[in-house]
């Protein structure tokens, strides 16, 4: 075996198996190391200044948004917005508009090839077409050699409308005999039910019941740089839409489907962002624009308006939440029952994901054995309400602390104890079964509390529960995650 | 139609717009400098914020026609071929600036600032930026930045640091 090869008996083995690996090969795994943090281990990165590489460019006002690009022979296009809730649009009459010297196209929802779009539900349309379901809708585009001729057609468009009363209460949308929004189809448009344990046992063997509604408003997401489009359809049938869309495949998908053409065919050019926040997730008049850049021959550039971008633009879900906890008189949940109505405005948009999160989240970072949380989300004659910076997270975290808060005052304990009493530990379920980890609730309140001097400046509780947190979580680490103390 | 003559980032700069054009759609479009932003044409947001004969002003608030004859400085006036300004070194350093659309009406607030009081306190600060929305990146990183750039502009350090 030790007998080494002699040069020809190299030559002979070695040729073969080059040759063989040359056809099989590489066999090398991909990735090569794969670094994973392990849990609660603090990255390099934590604590660094993060400069950005686009910062420079910011700083010396060289970085282009959609409204810092032109293009030759480019036209302004502005929207008309319906104005009314709810309405029957008998007719459109845009020949005044069309006449105007400088008016190049002029675009109703009838000229749409699919007039509807949607995250998940395909329920909005691109232009208001016989029907206004928010007062933000489209009903008529205009594009023009100058934004203020545009804005002027915009005036001389008539529009007649058989206005009808609009559904602007959730609970009200909730009801059966209200008229549906989107009839024959039913107001609740998405639901979902989360149940763990037995709600009723909770209660039985709760001291006390604690219950409270917790309304949220509809906020919008108001980025300093509003939605900006560039549409160009070119000889050869393709558009090219330079767009402040944050998911262009998704608005490839969406332009594809309202234009009815191949989604090879589309292009769209995503510059720097001026803020998105999850309101520019989905397309809004990047069809509108292609279609008048197809009638017109020309590139044609819109931009909101800052009104434009409270009505015509996503917003936060106003959320109604009642809440009802059974407690122990030391403070422990037994149970509670949620019930999340979201007002989902006229569309659905991202209403689905929103709800899911809000529901799963609703129960709060407790360890609740007996949970019944419901969410349904309706449709309202209001601005549409959609993807917002944590999806519904906000809201419920407003209502369950709030309920904490209230817990915490009828059983006159410290608002910190009743958290760490009842708050998530390593491997706790989540509502929906999760195992959690890197659980680092009670620590985090706790630092907390101690930076802000919770306990020094009087706002801690009156009952000696001064250091019960600490306390527990001492006992806790000593008994290794045991809940109860 | 009227004609205007400004003198723009230390250049005499002439165009020929209609009466109601503002100083801001001025600057975008007949003059070359988008740098200024339009963001909600009503004097709010402050992303437009340009220096007018050493004021800062919303240049959406303000006709063209207004400033004839008068000194514009706009974000595009700040960096010169020596390099950039202080205020944008440091906005850069310190990762002021995230999305960046509100970067240069900030910018520009803060050089009026500077200019016409060389060493701000944190509340002198915070009243000149009272004009300017940030949605993203927050107050806390310009004011640090801002501090920083006045303490170079006075000479007493070289360097950006921290």
């Amino acid at each position: 075996m030790d007998k080494k090869p002699t040069v020809a008996e190299k030559t002979v083995v070695q040729e073969p198996s080059i040759l063989h690996e040359s056809v099989i090969a590489p066999l090398v795994s991909y990735p090569i190391e794969v670094v994973v943090p392990k849990a609660r281990q603090q990255t390099p990165a934590v604590g660094q200044r993060a400069t950005r590489l686009d910062g420079r460019l910011h700083g010396l006002g060289q970085t282009g948004y959609i409204d810092d690009i032109t293009f030759p022979g480019m036209l302004y296009a502005k929207i008309k917005r319906a104005g009314v809730a709810s309405a029957r649009i008998r007719s459109i009459d845009t020949s005044e508009a069309e006449a105007m010297p400088g008016v190049m196209a002029v675009v109703t929802g009838k000229d749409v090839p699919c007039n509807s779009f949607g995250p998940s539900l395909k329920d909005q349309p691109v232009l208001a077409y016989e029907r206004v379901f928010h007062a933000g809708d489209g009903v008529a585009a205009v594009a023009a050699v100058t934004e203020q001729i545009a804005a002027e057609a915009l005036e001389k468009i008539k529009i007649d409308y058989e206005v009808l009363t609009p559904v602007l209460d959730p609970l009200e949308s909730l009801k059966l005999e209200t008229p549906g929004v989107h009839a024959p189809s039913a107001n609740i448009y998405q639901s979902k039910v989360i149940k763990k344990g037995d709600i009723e046992k909770g209660f039985a063997a709760s001291d006390h019941i604690v219950e409270g509604t917790f309304r949220t408003q509809m906020v919008e997401h108001v980025p300093l740089e509003p939605h900006a489009t560039i549409a160009m359809w070119d000889a050869n049938g393709r558009v090219t839409i330079h767009s402040t869309l944050g998911r262009i495949t998704l608005g490839r998908a969406d332009v594809a489907r309202t234009l009815a053409i191949p989604i090879s065919r589309i292009r769209i050019v995503a510059t720097i962002v001026g803020g998105n926040f999850g309101g520019k997730n989905e397309i809004t008049t990047e069809p509108v624009l292609a279609l008048l850049s197809k009638k017109s021959g020309r590139p044609v550039k819109s931009v909101f308006t800052r009104p434009d971008e409270f009505i015509a633009s996503t917003t936060r879900h106003p959320l109604i939440m009642d809440y009802k906890t059974g407690v122990t008189k030391d403070g422990r949940i037994q149970a509670r029952k949620i019930r999340l109505i979201l007002d989902g405005g006229a569309y659905c948009s991202w209403s689905e994901t929103t709800l899911g999160k809000a529901c799963i989240l609703s129960a709060g970072p407790y360890n609740i054995d007996n949970l019944y949380a419901e969410a349904h989300v309706v449709y309202t004659n209001k601005t549409m309400t959609g993807a917002m910076r944590g999806f519904g997270a906000p809201q419920v975290c407003f209502a369950y602390e709030s309920h904490m808060d209230d817990i915490a005052h009828l059983l006159k304990m410290d608002p910190l104890d009743i958290r760490l009493i009842n708050a998530f530990n390593e491997g706790s379920l989540s509502p929906t079964g999760q195992t959690l980890q890197s659980v680092v609730v009670k620590e985090s309140l706790l630092r907390a509390a101690e930076r802000f001097g919770w306990h020094s400046n009087g706002k801690g509780s009156t009952n000696g529960g001064t250091n019960g947190g600490a306390k527990l979580l001492e006992k806790e680490n000593v008994n290794g995650n045991t809940v109860r103390v | 139609m009227v004609t205007v003559t400004i003198n723009i980032n230390g250049e005499n700069r002439t165009a020929t717009v209609p009466p109601e054009t503002t100083l801001l759609r001025a600057l975008r479009d007949n003059f070359n400098l988008p740098g200024s932003k339009l963001g909600c044409d009503v004097g709010d947001c402050g992303a437009c914020t340009v220096i007018v004969d050493g004021k800062p002003i919303n240049s959406c608030l303000m006709l063209a026609a207004q400033a004839d004859g008068r000194k514009v400085l706009t974000i595009e006036g700040l960096a010169s071929m020596n390099g950039v300004h202080p205020l944008q070194r440091a906005f850069e350093d310190c990762a002021s600036l995230q999305c960046g659309f509100c970067g240069p009406g900030v910018i520009m607030s803060a050089k009026a600032l500077i200019d016409e009081n060389p060493d701000p306190t944190i509340p002198q600060i915070r009243d000149a930026l009272g004009g300017n929305l940030c949605r993203c990146t927050g107050y806390v990183k310009m004011i640090e930045a801002i501090q920083i750039a006045a303490r170079v502009m006075r000479g007493e350090t070289a360097e950006v640091n921290r």
